[in-house]
């Protein structure tokens, strides 16, 4: 009986404190979801190496820090000078800042093309009116 | 320290959609003053407009002069000089042609070849008789008409910035329907990025130019055009000399120049007389540059664009001279 009793209080103790531990996990892995990007306006880059970090939410697990160079007003190498603990494919983080690289490059104030119809123009405002009638 | 201040519009106009942006201390005065000279030049130059200067020539054609404003004159005077050295590539007495194609494009039907037949021997820049000294001009027979469309936004965009400098602005950009005109260099010290669209994927980019001061014009046969019951397409770029579209092997011609007038003229011209005699037309101006995109959708970018031009990814650039 007191062999039931003592399993009891263990299974007890460790269910308490593996739902306090998912608890605050759970809060780690929102923030971490939650991470808000705010744009940057590609198009205002002053040249320079700037180096970036990231404290890496509550328990700084996903603590890492890059360096990122800048020429012509464009992002033109990125590195990771330090990775996040544990993460054994860094080499995965060379395929995620090329795609910053190259979704940067063609960031463009004004677009050349064929004369554009205003009337093409004026035909979309009335197809999303037509839509909004309904 | 002067913080620089931003004025920027979005309207119609000119039969299109016209954008500024504008930086410096006197941004808002001097776009208010660039929207009211667009206007005031549509009046003029408009075939639209019943009393502009050239709707007057074009109804008293074959019965005698008209005066017209100094701009009017100023601008017909520099499309006979393009009409010249481009052999008739560009004609700005193509108004039959382009009357009776605007119309097509209305029934998505192409005219028939009577209907041709008889406008075609209207167009003839050489028809056109001007006076500068007492400001008058004239259409020499009867049913010709004048249409600026293929150089009235490129002349409209250098007035547009000759405004912005009177304000001392030195950084702006005026873009009529894709028209683009800048001024200097953005407020952070970088170039321009002018993006070159794609001819056959709307939201696509053949490359970007980058420019601290010219302009870049695009024609293509992307826009103002109809495809026929003959699976066709029919844009709006007319060859004076067929009456018909101008196929010339091209889809897109981008003009980088000095003045917006010419990049808006030449690219025109070398829309309608192809790559190989268009690169001859840009060799009589000197500074000037073009990115050519043929029908098989390869790209030619002449020489002098090394350095500004940057292709998207997965577009392969053939250099030229």
């Amino acid at each position: 009986m007191t062999g039931w009793i003592i399993l009891l209080v263990i299974l007890a103790i460790l269910g308490t404190g593996a739902a306090i531990g998912w608890s605050y996990l759970s809060k780690e892995h929102d923030e971490a979801r939650n991470l808000p990007l705010d744009k940057v306006n590609f198009s205002r880059l002053k040249d320079g190496t700037y180096t970036g970090s990231y404290e890496g939410g509550m328990y700084k697990w996903r603590a890492n820090k890059v360096q990122v160079t800048v020429v012509s007003g464009k992002v033109t190498d990125i590195k990771l000078q330090s990775p996040i603990n544990g993460d054994t494919e860094p080499k995965k983080k060379d395929l995620l800042y090329g795609r910053v690289i190259e979704a940067q490059s063609l960031q463009v104030d004004a677009i050349s093309g064929a004369t554009l119809d205003s009337k093409a123009y004026l035909q979309a405002v009335e197809n999303a009116l037509k839509q909004a009638e309904k | 320290m002067v913080k620089i201040k931003l004025a920027q519009s979005e309207n119609f106009g000119m039969g299109t959609v016209i954008t500024n942006r504008v930086f410096g201390e006197m941004a808002e005065e001097a776009l208010q003053a660039a929207l009211q000279e667009t206007s005031r030049l549509e009046r003029l130059l408009s075939r639209f407009i019943r009393d502009s200067d050239i709707s007057r020539i074009n109804v008293c054609a074959g019965t005698g002069c008209q005066g017209i404003g100094s701009e009017t004159c100023e601008l017909l005077l520099r499309s006979l000089e393009f009409s010249e050295r481009c052999n008739g590539s560009f004609d700005v007495t193509i108004g039959p042609l382009a009357a009776l194609w605007s119309g097509a494009r209305e029934s998505s039907e192409p005219p028939c070849e009577a209907e041709i037949a008889d406008a075609l021997p209207l167009v003839g820049y050489r028809d056109l008789a001007l006076d500068p000294r007492e400001g008058t001009a004239a259409l020499g027979r009867s049913g010709q008409s004048i249409d600026l469309g293929g150089i009235g936004k490129g002349y409209a965009a250098d007035k547009v910035l000759d405004i912005y400098r009177k304000f001392g602005i030195g950084s702006a950009f005026t873009n009529f329907g894709g028209n683009v005109a800048v001024i200097g260099v953005k407020p952070d010290g970088s170039p321009w990025r002018i993006g070159i669209r794609h001819p056959r994927s709307e939201n696509g980019l053949i490359g970007v130019i980058t420019t601290d001061g010219r302009s870049v014009v695009t024609s293509g046969d992307y826009q103002r055009y109809f495809i026929g019951v003959d699976g066709k397409r029919y844009h709006h770029i007319l060859d004076p000399k067929t009456g018909y579209p101008a196929e010339s092997g091209l889809v897109s011609v981008t003009v980088v120049a000095d003045s917006s007038v010419a990049a808006d003229a030449l690219s025109t011209a070398l829309f309608v007389a192809g790559m190989e005699q268009g690169v001859d037309f840009l060799d009589s101006y000197p500074g000037t540059e073009a990115v050519f995109v043929g029908r098989d959708l390869s790209v030619h970018v002449t020489g002098g664009l090394r350095g500004s031009f940057q292709p998207n990814k997965g577009i392969e650039v053939n250099w030229m001279r």
